[in-house]
């Protein structure tokens, strides 16, 4: 006898569309699977440096969970994003199928697969016939940089040895260049770019508690014969590079009670490392453990650091693990010897002949020169980095995140003369008073005078950390530029002098004829090094200085400009050409053939000749005749005497 | 000899509605509340720095609603079944239920007011006593709904026909 289907019917028709919308979801749910690239662990790549949690550190990720404030203003940081993996979201070139013809050698070719990125260039490690030199592919893996610079890293194929891309995208200008036309670098020098460099070097201060691990002194040897497992607790700067390892930290507060006990007390938790508790020495150092010029004591230091990271923690006394090179305190050392010995030009390339840094990401070598630091009579009247700088923004300053990071992550209210009248209260009620300029105007800010722009880095000027007073002296005897003409370009150093004698009392020095009669950034501009040339041309474009000086007189100068040996020279100079009137759509290529850029420059200038603005000035002092004319002998004469010694600056 | 009157039973089912109607309403005012933060992008709720806040306002929001629910549950469930045995202890059941509608959201609001970082202020402790009691109500509500029922008591209607 058959059973009646009715009640079975009756009941799958009303499970159908349970059933249905089951089908569907887990339909929809494979699709997806299917379609998402799958995850590799960290753990598996193997052709880069990785990410691992050993040595008490815990990564980013785990801080993110109680301390989601301060992760998010860190995550906005450029100090995360120091060094990246190259992905879709953190890689800001185009490399669809782009060729990018500013490298050395033939073009570069770009390309994306998937989310890969892929670069075919010369090899930059033959060694054989020039013209035979070999074409690569290699997929771009790591990004340094990601304020003003892109620098792309990518796996050389032997182990996790990575190299440097020819070159360098600007994020500003939103172009490729050479990777040597971004440091002031003399014509065909400039940085290294060998396998291996990026582990060996630049880790220790783009990432957090990086382990080079070679297992021979990095140029030992053949890097193919090299082994190389390159790791670090996190790609960047994280948290735990200047709080340190966090592992205990985060097993005692596990305990709810001990947090709270901690929050009620308000005390310092003993597991974790705050440098804003620490002393302005020692939390300047957390900073300085980057922010410096330092080498290793000696050799044995470097392997054990390669093998087991740098041993400085936050907290630690720097010197102890570290030389900082300091020139007017450890100038004659042994370890400066050795320095020297190994690179003839160290000095001269990251110090002023008086021994205050020149090169920008050094700012710590600047604040232990200065007075503030070195001479404070308390604890808390003493400058640090953390007088002006914040790691976190926080909820009471205004600006957003991107704005925070974006200025150098300076305080709120830090940007202007609070940051000095916070100790130097007596001058606040009446800075003009002080200054001898209008309350409101750039001559009457501290930094403007006492931290002027006289260190160089990244493509532009970068304010000097030595907190110093104005001088003419220092200009004349150690050739920086002072913090007076880098405003009023139209000036000779005599008539700061001047003023310097009438408002400060400073005895003013003897003066050569041409530093009586020209301007001092006439001088620097057409007589002085490179390095000088880079700065002044750099104040050329800088809103305050042309604000002081007038415009209308300095095409010629920044033209002349345009035809500078130093690539980093001609582009900053083009750069600030851009922010005269009339030539804001200027069309110069710092990197095209010789030719071309004199041809630009030349056409600047016969536009200027043809505009009114070549006669708005008749001053002797920037060489121009009574008819308004330039005296073109007087700018060659100054120009034959220029100081062509070759200059590399090690930013 | 007649009977001595039982003393007067407070009225739970209608005791939770009440509860629970108005707790709905108190915490649909404090959801608004939170939508017209959002809606002015108020920074002492919205900003990164208070992410414990927003979080901790949130959750008072949510759990205070659910428990509104909860007890119009309750007032429901004693009142489709008023045969509850007589060990089904309805008053802690209601004293705790209603602690815990009070206890929970105010300990997660007043966690959100000041805070530590990543950590709710002192407030939160709140929180644990109120769970605390509601599982305790929770408990004894499912215990009293799953054991025997106690014969209903006879109507007025059936004592005089008898």
């Amino acid at each position: 006898m058959m059973r009646p289907l009715a009640p079975f019917r009756s009941r799958l028709r009303t499970l159908a569309p349970a059933t249905a919308l089951i089908a569907g979801a887990a339909a929809l749910g494979l699709a997806a699977a299917v379609s998402l690239d799958p995850l590799v662990p960290e753990s598996a790549v193997e052709h880069r440096p990785v990410a691992v949690t050993e040595d008490g550190y815990v990564s980013s990720e785990t801080c993110r969970a109680c301390h989601p404030s301060q992760f998010q203003t860190w995550r906005g940081s450029f100090h995360r994003t120091m060094t990246q993996v190259a992905t879709p979201e953190s890689v800001r070139a185009d490399f669809d199928g782009v060729v990018v013809d500013a490298v050395p050698g033939r073009p570069m070719r770009l390309e994306r697969r998937g989310d890969e990125f892929w670069a075919e260039f010369d090899d930059p490690g033959w060694e054989g016939d020039p013209g035979a030199r070999p074409r690569i592919t290699r997929q771009v893996v790591m990004i340094t940089g990601s304020h003003h610079q892109n620098i792309y890293w990518y796996s050389t194929g032997h182990e996790r040895a990575l190299n440097v891309l020819p070159g360098v995208y600007l994020l500003d200008e939103e172009r490729w260049t050479p990777r040597n036309a971004v440091v002031l670098a003399p014509p065909g020098q400039g940085v290294a770019m060998l396998d291996g460099h990026w582990n060996a070097v630049c880790i220790d201060c783009h990432t957090t508690h990086g382990k080079t691990r070679f297992d021979t002194p990095f140029r030992s040897e053949p890097i193919r014969e090299q082994s190389i497992d390159t790791t670090v607790a996190e790609l960047g700067i994280a948290c735990e590079a200047c709080h340190g390892p966090a592992a205990a930290h985060v097993a005692a507060n596990r305990n709810p009670l001990r947090r709270y006990a901690l929050h009620a007390a308000g005390a310092p938790d003993p597991t974790i490392v705050e440098p804003t508790r620490l002393d302005p020495q020692r939390s300047s150092q957390v900073c300085g453990q980057c922010h410096s010029i330092w080498e290793f004591p000696d050799s044995a230091s470097e392997r054990a650091a390669s093998a087991g990271g740098l041993p400085f923690r936050p907290g630690d006394e720097l010197r102890e693990t570290r030389f900082v090179a300091q020139p007017r305190v450890n100038g004659r050392s042994p370890a400066m010897r050795n320095l020297m010995a190994a690179d003839p030009d160290f000095v001269r390339g990251s110090f002023w002949p008086d021994g205050l840094v020149r090169v920008s990401g050094r700012e710590y070598n600047g604040l232990i020169d200065s007075p503030c630091f070195t001479d404070a009579a308390a604890p808390e009247r003493t400058l640090s980095c953390f007088s002006c700088h914040t790691m976190h923004k926080t909820p009471e300053d205004p600006r957003s995140i991107a704005e925070w990071a974006d200025t150098h992550q300076v305080s709120a209210g830090m940007d202007g003369n609070a940051a000095c009248t916070q100790c130097h209260d007596g001058i606040a009620a009446d800075v003009s008073a002080h200054t001898n300029h209008a309350p409101a105007s750039a001559g009457s800010r501290c930094y403007n005078c006492h931290m002027p722009y006289t260190s160089y880095g990244l493509l532009r000027a970068i304010r000097s950390h030595t907190v110093t007073s104005p001088t003419v002296r220092e200009s004349v005897e150690i050739g920086r530029p002072n913090a007076c003409n880098l405003c009023h370009l139209d000036r000779t150093l005599a008539w700061s002098a001047d003023r310097l004698r009438d408002w400060y009392a400073q005895p003013p020095p003897d003066l050569p004829a041409a530093e009586r009669s020209v301007a001092a950034s006439v001088l620097w501009l057409l007589r002085g090094d490179a390095g000088q040339r880079a700065l002044t041309a750099w104040s050329y474009g800088w809103e305050p200085a042309q604000e002081a000086s007038g415009t209308s007189w300095m095409v010629p100068y920044l033209g002349e400009l345009l035809g500078d040996p130093y690539d980093a020279v001609r582009f900053i100079s083009a750069r600030s050409l851009r922010t005269i009137s009339g030539f804001e759509t200027l069309q110069y290529d710092f990197t095209a053939s010789r030719d071309a850029r004199i041809e630009a420059a030349v056409g600047a200038l016969r536009a200027w000749r043809n505009s009114p603005r070549a006669r708005m000035r008749r001053d002797p002092e920037l060489l121009f005749g009574p008819n308004g004319a330039l005296d073109t002998a007087a700018m060659r004469r100054l120009f034959d005497r220029r100081d062509t010694r070759p200059l590399f600056l090690r930013e | 000899m007649a009977a001595s009157p039982s003393p007067p039973q407070p009225d739970y089912v209608r005791r939770h509605l009440r509860f629970g109607w108005w707790a709905l309403f108190a915490f649909l005012l404090l959801g608004a509340t939170l939508e017209t933060l959002h809606g002015f992008k108020a920074g002492f709720y919205l900003d990164v720095s208070n992410e414990t806040r927003r979080l901790m306002w949130t959750l008072a929001h949510a759990h205070g609603a659910l428990l509104g629910l909860v007890n119009v549950a309750a007032g429901a469930t004693l009142r489709a079944l008023p045969e509850l045995p007589g060990d089904a202890r309805i008053p802690l059941i209601s004293a705790t239920l209603r602690a815990a509608t009070v206890l929970l959201p105010a300990g997660f609001f007043a966690g959100g007011v000041t805070f530590y970082s990543g950590d709710p202020g002192v407030g939160i402790a709140l929180v644990p006593v109120g769970a605390a009691c509601l599982a305790i109500a929770v408990f004894l509500l499912a215990r009293a709904v799953s054991s025997p029922s106690r014969p209903p008591a006879p109507t007025e209607k059936r004592r005089r026909n008898g």
